[in-house]
């Protein structure tokens, strides 16, 4: 653990307060880790994977001798050093070819992790088409059904979606979309069809149990946006690497204690549900007081309708005599103010 | 005319931007994801890999376009900026939530009271100088009076009395106070939290035992230190309390000056009964009269009777 830092002048300070817990977090930064060895091809997944991570980004680029599910310390440490909420760790062993592994971190500690093997990869570089811009928001898609049954691929999507697109924002810029990435799975085997709803809780049994899992195919596109002649464009895409075709290994599961912690939400604040949270709610807003202030339009009233003093010259029937009855009222006025 | 194929072309657009699946896609808009829960097709996945992920991915990638695309939206310099509902996917969080603030004595005060607070400016107006300038600071007008090259005296000052330092000792004795406040504060937030640790929380033991030191404290607080109270059960007796004796022989002076003290308490009239008779030796209770006079109302409502009266005659 680092010691507790105290701050010496207002420029750390603002920096130590910007590592705070927030309400509303920003987006995790990722840490890439090489481990004792990885080869060339996790090296150039990581690099792909870091250029879609952009600016959230670290790379450390000398080689740690660190394995995540024997002692996750070191990566504690980096965490709270970096202020970093995302590990990806890359190793390559006999045992385990070209392995990737998702940590992801609560409180500046390891939460769950994740291990994907890389089998097949084509690089950024290798498609010929124009790249998205770094930093702006991909669009996420997932296709299988074991996203909504497999506790596996379940931590998987939670994983990759907390990866790319996991910062909450209120409005996003239409023409800011640029690109997709797609994790599509393997037809699912029929194994794995019955045994989910058999086996659920006992799914991660052994080694055997990772082989029957379908692969992984993540594929990233950019969107070209299409004139349909409705307000909607048609959507075509344009592959933009990197593509990677990946299978699940080991992984850890969060500590229910821990997850608990995780998942709580901050109680939005009275002011903000006022608001409507970005939503439009109109001729509402509340003033500095913390009062409700509603404003109201009155449409122009009908004078015509009005009920003044009942009298027979005013009766409905009689409207030719609107005007004399008006000279009459007129006369009476002038009459009250010379007694007055 | 022939409208047939005007029409088809509109229905081609239209089928163009619409994605039809048998299981409806599962859309997160607040988090730009969707999901595709349907069974992955076989024959087409073995035929031709790319294309088929090419396809399943443009189909729900059109729906979720299509969603975006039909939330309300507002202007911005680069383009319409949709507004996103919350999402609906919960991610875990990196840190935890952030803990209230402890308040300090005065919010706490400001707060059972309603006090708003109020922002003060951080400047004003110098009229001399014709600019703004800080009230406090560098160049500080708070500072002013140590400054200025006149300074009236007061009358009954010291013969080395000086006005500029002692204006600026008021000064350094107002943060000084300002500080101790401050510290003070802080020490109230961390006996009321105890020392928390790592999940936040004051550990049971740590507060078991600070009740136990409070009630100690209590138990002998009384003349014989807690010696004939009733004890109530399973209560422990307490450790290491023993009264303290004056020793029986001390020196004649101290003796002495001790009685001597006792004595001039009993001499003494109480400060109650010195604060009624305040008015003297007069014969009069003017408390008294006052009360019999106005039947129990008080002075004020007397005057405001005898001036009352007075005011009618003239009107």
């Amino acid at each position: 653990m680092l010691r507790t830092v105290k701050p010496k002048n207002a420029r750390s300070k603002r920096a130590l307060d910007a590592r705070e817990p927030k309400e509303v977090e920003d987006a995790r930064t990722a840490i890439f880790v090489k481990g004792s060895h990885s080869g060339e091809k996790v090296n150039n997944v990581m690099k792909d994977l870091m250029a879609l991570k952009r600016p959230n980004a670290i790379s450390f680029s000398k080689k740690n001798v660190v394995r995540p599910f024997e002692d996750a310390s070191s990566l504690d440490f980096w965490s709270q050093k970096n202020d970093a909420g995302l590990f990806i760790v890359g190793q390559s062993t006999k045992k385990r070819p070209d392995g990737l592994v998702f940590v992801r971190m609560f409180d500046n500690r390891v939460l769950d992790m994740c291990e994907i093997g890389v089998e097949g990869y084509q690089a950024m570089s290798e498609f010929k088409t124009p790249k998205s811009t770094p930093g702006h928001k991909p669009l996420m898609h997932f296709a299988s059904e074991l996203f909504d049954t497999h506790p596996r691929f379940q931590q998987l999507k939670s994983m990759l979606m907390d990866f790319f697109n996991g910062e909450e924002i209120d409005s996003i810029c239409l023409p800011g979309i640029e690109h997709v990435i797609s994790v599509t799975l393997a037809p699912t085997p029929s194994s794995l069809n019955s045994a989910t709803t058999r086996l659920d809780p006992s799914s991660s049994k052994n080694e055997d149990d990772t082989k029957s899992l379908p692969k992984i195919h993540i594929r990233t596109y950019t969107i070209k946006l299409l004139a349909s002649g409705t307000r909607i464009p048609r959507v075509e895409l344009v592959p933009m690497g990197p593509s990677l075709d990946l299978v699940l290994r080991r992984h850890q599961d969060p500590d229910a204690e821990v997850l608990k912690q995780a998942m709580r939400r901050p109680k939005l604040k009275k002011q903000d549900v006022e608001k409507g949270l970005g939503k439009k709610r109109k001729n509402m807003e509340v003033d500095e007081m913390g009062d409700l202030r509603g404003r109201i339009h009155v449409a122009k009233q009908d004078l015509g309708r009005l009920q003044t003093r009942k009298m027979k010259g005013l009766k409905a029937g009689q409207s030719e005599d609107v005007n004399m009855s008006d000279a009459e009222e007129d006369g009476r006025s002038t009459k009250r103010q010379k007694s007055g | 005319m022939d409208v047939s194929a005007i029409l088809a072309a509109h229905e081609a657009k239209k089928q163009a931007v619409t994605v039809e699946k048998e299981i409806p896609l599962e859309l997160d808009t607040g988090l730009l994801a969707v999901t595709d829960l349907n069974p992955i097709d076989c024959e087409s996945y073995n035929e031709n890999l790319e294309d088929y992920l090419t396809s399943t991915a443009r189909d729900g990638v059109q729906a979720l376009i299509a969603a975006l695309f039909s939330l309300p939206t507002s202007s911005s310099a680069d383009g319409p900026l949709a507004q996103l509902p919350p999402p609906a996917t919960q991610l875990p969080r990196a840190k935890p939530l952030p803990k209230p603030k402890p308040l300090t004595k005065w919010e706490k005060f400001a707060r059972a009271k309603g006090i708003q607070k109020k922002r003060k400016d951080k400047k004003v107006w110098d009229e001399e100088k014709q600019e703004w300038v800080n009230k406090w600071g560098w160049k500080g007008a708070n500072k002013d009076k140590e400054v200025q090259w006149l300074t009236e005296v007061p009358a009954n000052a010291d013969v080395d009395f000086n006005p500029s330092q002692a204006a600026r000792a008021e000064r350094k004795e107002k943060m000084a106070k300002n500080e101790r406040k401050h510290l003070q504060n802080l020490a109230r937030a961390q006996a009321a939290q105890g020392t928390p640790n790592e999940s936040g929380k004051v550990p049971q033991s740590q507060r078991k035992q600070l009740i136990d030191y409070t009630l100690a404290t209590t138990r002998v607080s009384t003349a014989s230190m807690g010696k004939f109270d009733r004890t109530l059960e399973g209560e422990k007796k307490l450790k290491g309390v023993k009264r303290k004796f004056d020793a029986a022989e001390v020196s004649a002076e101290k003796e002495k000056s001790s009685n001597l003290t006792i004595l001039s308490k009993l001499d003494r009239e109480p400060a109650a009964k010195k604060s009624k008779n305040s008015s003297g030796d007069s014969v009069l209770n003017v408390r008294k009269a006052v009360r019999a006079v106005s039947g129990g109302r008080g002075s004020a409502t007397l005057a405001r009777k005898a001036g009352g009266k007075g005011n009618k005659g003239k009107r």
